[in-house]
């Protein structure tokens, strides 16, 4: 890339400049962990086994509102406001890749396949996509994205009773106990280290950014 | 090589200006973005981003737009098609011409 190219790049990072980024991932990441194990643990006539699409709804609504009610009233003030460009060929390749990849874990969860064996696979990914977003613009958080890393090997080699055990109390599904398990600890895992770095950008960005006095441009 | 050198004179001396090339760089890469962004990110004093601004404005290549974030003025600027054409051929030139 030229140097053109990476002023152009600036814009995309500006998005993270406050940490919302991270902890808006550490929100998803940490509420699917929650959802999943209500899931588990809840009894099949539960309100949780009834109403987990709206909670879905309700916790993805939690984290784009949320995010844009504090970049409205911290970040914007602050650093001033960007509208990105809609790149739409990137969003449906990820919507496609998202897609196949659920369907993937889904036929593997149906037919009790033992997939957790793709954590690493999924935690190299993740701390990829980590990198290019958020750790390209600041080094330090390369720890995170090698944390990241090294969690999803550590978790991977974890014995199959102590994964089994996290997912589910029933002995009756052993391979989809390992999975779910696999899935919850690996999403606890992201998203805690997601919510540290995001919740230390955002100290940084508060310290290093004082709010404006109060006055038109 | 005259012809590459001579190139150099053909760049566009609107966005040539460094102070304009930044503002011109930042919202080539997107859709619109306000005057406090422009500063933070140009480091620039109000005077001379507003002075590069209205430069811009006049040339056709920026527009702006005055409004409000709650009760707090904002204004919000973009690169206007005639803008991001400019933009492109003057990076072409420059990569032409070095």
């Amino acid at each position: 890339m030229d140097h053109v190219g990476n002023l152009l790049a600036r814009p995309r990072l500006y998005y993270n400049i406050d940490g919302l980024g991270e902890l808006g991932g550490s929100v998803m990441c940490l509420g699917y962990a929650l959802l999943l194990w209500l899931l588990m643990r809840s009894p099949a006539d539960s309100v949780w086994q009834r109403s987990s699409l709206f909670a879905f709804i309700g916790l993805m609504s939690l984290i784009h509102y949320g995010t844009k009610a504090v970049k409205t009233r911290i970040t914007y003030p602050r650093t001033g406001f960007v509208e990105y460009r809609k790149r739409w060929h990137t969003a449906a390749i990820a919507a496609v890749l998202g897609a196949l990849a659920s369907a993937g874990l889904a036929v593997g969860f149906r037919r009790s396949w033992d997939i957790s064996m793709l954590a690493p696979l999924t935690g190299l990914i993740f701390a990829a996509v980590y990198g290019d977003n958020f750790a390209r613009a600041v080094r330090w958080k390369w720890i995170f994205a090698g944390a990241m890393v090294l969690a999803s090997f550590a978790i991977a080699v974890l014995p199959a009773d102590v994964l089994g055990a996290l997912g589910s109390e029933s002995p009756a599904h052993p391979d989809r106990a390992k999975l779910l398990g696999t899935i919850l600890l690996s999403l606890m895992a992201y998203g805690t280290m997601l919510l540290i770095s995001g919740g230390i950008s955002f100290w940084l960005y508060l310290r290093h950014t004082p709010a404006p006095a109060q006055e038109g441009q | 090589m005259n012809q590459q050198i001579r190139s150099i004179a053909d760049l566009d001396r609107v966005i040539h200006e460094p102070g304009r090339l930044m503002i011109a760089a930042l919202l080539f890469a997107v859709d619109r973005a306000d005057f406090v962004y422009l500063q933070h990110e140009t480091d620039m004093n109000k005077g001379t981003l507003s002075s590069h601004l209205a430069r811009l404005e006049e040339a056709g290549y920026v527009a702006v737009t005055k409004t409000y974030r709650g009760k707090v003025p904002q204004t919000l600027l973009c690169l206007t098609g005639a803008g991001r054409k400019a933009f492109e051929q003057y990076r072409r030139n420059l990569k032409k011409a070095l």
